[in-house]
């Protein structure tokens, strides 16, 4: 047993209203600048969608992630000798148009124009060139279904549903949509470290932080192609590759990531995972329906001595131990099972989790028979004993977080609706009655587990969503440089700038 | 009170102690730095000459590649020579009447510069003063050499035995070498003819050139490599040729314009097979019409 620790994020989608606070936060502090005026480390997709970039899941395009072959796992985007061949030229690399050329409007033509007919307008233009342009496409062009005709019905995640619920999806009473808050997923067996030339990604050990080194990138842009994410982005300007960086300096001075910080309906939850480093090889490697359990193995209990030894034994110190124990994300993902990874076919193994959203009952259950009259618990029972009436259909999201498996996205949903259907009983009706009991038996809860699902999902306080672990930064540096050199300095951007052909 | 006592008290010895030391040693270094080079001026001259001066210069011994130095200092005056060997360069540069006049008399060869230091100038200048003579470089008499052999180690086609670098590369001979050689050195097609035979061998046996020093320190010529580059830049010099090797200009441009011919050809080939990007391919699937002018 190799105990790592791992800083992990939870994204609770029930929680989610899609107002992109937590992309303006991220943009603000970290990719305000020249040649990164179309990176979004942090975006917001709707779903059903195609995302940003455009049709990012679509790996017969882009070719990101793993692939099992007989050998192993093998990186999707080329063999060795295929990278040498393509070193120059690689087409499944994303160019600028699949993602979307930034723009911006030019505001002073508001004050500036001359006197007109009609009012003046702020024309877009062009954050790249400068030139007005039209814009065709953008970051979340399809927000709220924008653009579903377009957009939304070549969501790769459609493509197993039968054709006739894909057409119900359109029909105006079904209609739905929920919101996929994506940041770089820290994978465990991250593509885009195996697809550097240069050697210039790297993991961090103490808490998992996938880097990008500037000084020693070289512009390959492998990684570009290999993240399945596709949340490694190249910047013109520089000249090298960037990602999320996990807001590891604020995590290190003990504050949330701007992204989770900022979230106003505190979606996200944070911290440390213990994880298994020796069993990352045999747990990305096994068929497709036993990637969540094989994920979830190698998790690990850290209130477990053996484990708990193992760590003190790699060098892990009390605090973030402690901090493990106390982990939202440990509860989340291993003790109650409700938070999946995003797109686990892809195999990168992701340390980002998601906890699936519950959708509405259709309007339409049977056959132009509508049920509007039902009462809002009916149609909580109404999803528990039939999860297929879900607006939402079940394969689509076991297709987004279980690779298809909707076994174990069932049961994550029942979960979810049978706390809802208790919490419902004891609050609003304050007498808890057979049936409610039934449906917690039924989807594998006690009443205090479904209490402390309850109290975690709908009234944390912010020490309970965000437990950080002390980084004790200041002593793992002060051998190398004073941790006080530089007090008081502030500011942002590169500390040397890169200096191309070196 | 006690202790405290103790404590001035041998600081104050410990402090006369250092001081007596210190000048002692003071004393002696300064004696030391002042001796040692009247001492041994002389024989340090020698020392240098012979390494630095003798492949090209004798004392008594007749022309070798510059002229022979017996009684230099009888023709000169001492403060030019001084500033000579110190800079070679500049004088001639500052168009000095006796240096244009050697370099004439000597077949257009300047004498490069060595950079030594004042001190080995004067090292050198003491040396001249005792009248001793020393002859060249008297090494064996040179085996017969082979112009193939030598043309072949000057193209670096055969390898000098201890490693040398090649002379092609800082050197041209007239018609050697497809694209010629580098232009960092001379051009060594006529150094035959400007060294002449026995001075080119001692300066090649005994390099005085700074720049070729660095290279060959540790990888001396054996003397059938020499006879064979000898035999080589004597073949060269009558012959005479200059430039580059007739034919390589139209080849270097024909296999240029040929390469490029094959490579456009290949992207006219792959150039519209490139992937159409995914948010184009889905407007164009609904029936949307880009509306950019460009």
């Amino acid at each position: 047993m190799n105990v790592r620790t791992h800083m992990s994020m939870i994204f609770h989608l029930d929680k989610c209203i899609g107002c992109h606070t937590c992309s303006v936060a991220c943009k603000n502090i970290w990719t305000d600048r020249k040649g990164a005026e179309y990176m979004w480390w942090n975006n917001v997709e709707t779903r059903p969608g195609t995302g940003y970039p455009t049709q990012w899941e679509n790996q017969e395009e882009f070719r990101g992630g793993w692939e099992r072959k007989k050998n192993g796992l093998n990186l999707k985007l080329h063999t060795r000798f295929q990278g040498l061949l393509k070193l120059f030229y690689n087409p499944s690399l994303p160019d600028l148009r699949d993602y979307y050329e930034p723009f911006t409007f030019d505001y002073q033509n508001l004050f500036n124009s001359p006197q007109k007919d009609v009012q003046p307008i702020a024309e877009p233009v062009s954050m790249i060139t400068g030139d007005p342009i039209d814009i065709e496409t953008g970051p979340n062009w399809d927000d709220d279904l924008g653009g579903s005709n377009v957009y939304a019905k070549n969501d790769p995640n459609l493509e197993s549903l039968p054709e006739e619920v894909r057409e119900q999806m359109n029909e105006l009473e079904r209609l739905v949509f929920n919101y996929l808050p994506r940041i770089c997923n820290h994978c465990l067996n991250p593509a885009c470290v195996a697809a550097c030339p240069s050697g210039a990604i790297y993991k961090r050990g103490e808490d998992g932080v996938v880097l990008v080194n500037e000084n020693s990138c070289r512009a390959w842009r492998m990684c570009v192609a290999a993240c399945p994410y596709k949340k490694v982005y190249y910047n013109w300007s520089t000249g090298k590759s960037e990602k999320c960086i996990l807001c590891f300096p604020r995590m290190e001075t003990g504050q949330a990531p701007a992204c989770a910080h900022s979230c106003v309906g505190r979606i996200r939850y944070m911290g440390v995972l213990l994880y298994d480093a020796d069993r990352i090889p045999d747990a990305a490697d096994v068929p497709d329906e036993e990637l969540i359990a094989a994920h979830r193995e190698i998790i690990l209990d850290p209130h477990d001595p053996e484990v708990i030894a193992a760590a003190k034994a790699n060098g892990i110190d009390d605090g973030w131990i402690e901090s493990a124990q106390n982990s939202p994300a440990y509860k989340f993902v291993k003790e109650w099972e409700l938070a999946l990874p995003l797109h686990p076919e892809f195999r990168t193994m992701v340390m980002m989790y998601y906890i699936p959203p519950l959708s509405p009952i259709v309007s339409i259950i049977e056959k132009n028979l509508f049920r509007l009259d039902l009462m809002n618990e009916d149609y909580d029972f109404e999803l528990f004993d039939r999860l297929d009436a879900a607006r939402l259909p079940v394969k689509y999201l076991a297709n987004l977080f279980t690779a298809g498996n909707e076994g174990i996205m069932r049961t994550v949903l029942r979960k979810l609706l049978s706390v809802r259907i208790y919490m419902r009983r004891k609050t609003v009706d304050g007498v808890v009655d057979d049936v409610a009991l039934k449906t917690l038996a039924d989807a594998g809860l006690t009443e205090e587990e479904a209490i402390a699902i309850y109290k975690m999902t709908a009234l944390p306080t912010m020490e309970e969503r965000f437990v950080f672990p002390p980084y004790h930064r200041e002593m793992s540096i002060e051998a190398g440089m004073d941790p006080l050199a530089h007090k008081g300095e502030a500011g942002l951007g590169y500390i040397q700038q890169p200096k191309r052909g070196s | 009170m006690e202790v405290k006592h103790n404590i001035w008290r041998s600081l104050a010895e410990r402090s006369f102690v250092i001081i007596l030391l210190s000048g002692v040693l003071l004393t002696g270094s300064f004696y030391q730095a002042t001796a040692s080079p009247k001492h041994q001026s002389s024989d340090e001259g020698q020392g240098i000459f012979e390494q630095k001066c003798i492949s090209c210069h004798s004392i008594g011994g007749g022309i070798v590649v510059g002229p022979d130095l017996e009684g230099v200092l009888d023709r000169r005056d001492r403060d030019w020579v001084a500033s000579f060997i110190s800079a070679p360069d500049q004088i001639l540069a500052d168009g000095d009447p006796i240096a244009t006049g050697l370099l004439a008399e000597f077949n257009g060869i300047p004498m490069p510069n060595l950079g030594l230091p004042d001190a080995e100038v004067e090292s050198l200048l003491t040396f001249f003063e005792g009248g001793e003579s020393v002859a060249p470089v008297t090494s064996d008499p040179l085996p017969s050499g082979k112009i193939s052999r030598g043309e072949g180690l000057f193209t670096g086609g055969e390898a000098f035995d201890n490693g040398g670098t090649p002379c092609i590369a800082c050197h041209t001979v007239g018609g050697v070498g497809l694209f010629g050689g580098g232009s960092l050195g001379p051009d060594l097609t006529h150094v035959f003819q400007r060294y002449g035979e026995v001075g080119l061998a001692s300066s090649i046996q005994n390099i005085a050139f700074p720049t070729m020093q660095g290279v060959y320190a540790e990888k001396a010529l054996s003397n059938q490599e020499i006879a064979d580059l000898l035999a080589f830049f004597a073949a060269a010099d009558s012959e005479g040729k200059e430039g580059v090797a007739t034919g390589a200009t139209s080849l270097f441009w024909g296999a240029g314009l040929l390469g490029a011919g094959v490579l456009f050809g290949v992207m006219a080939f792959f150039w519209p097979k490139q992937r159409e990007n995914l948010s184009d391919r889905l407007r164009r699937d609904a029936g949307i019409t880009s509306r950019r002018h460009s």
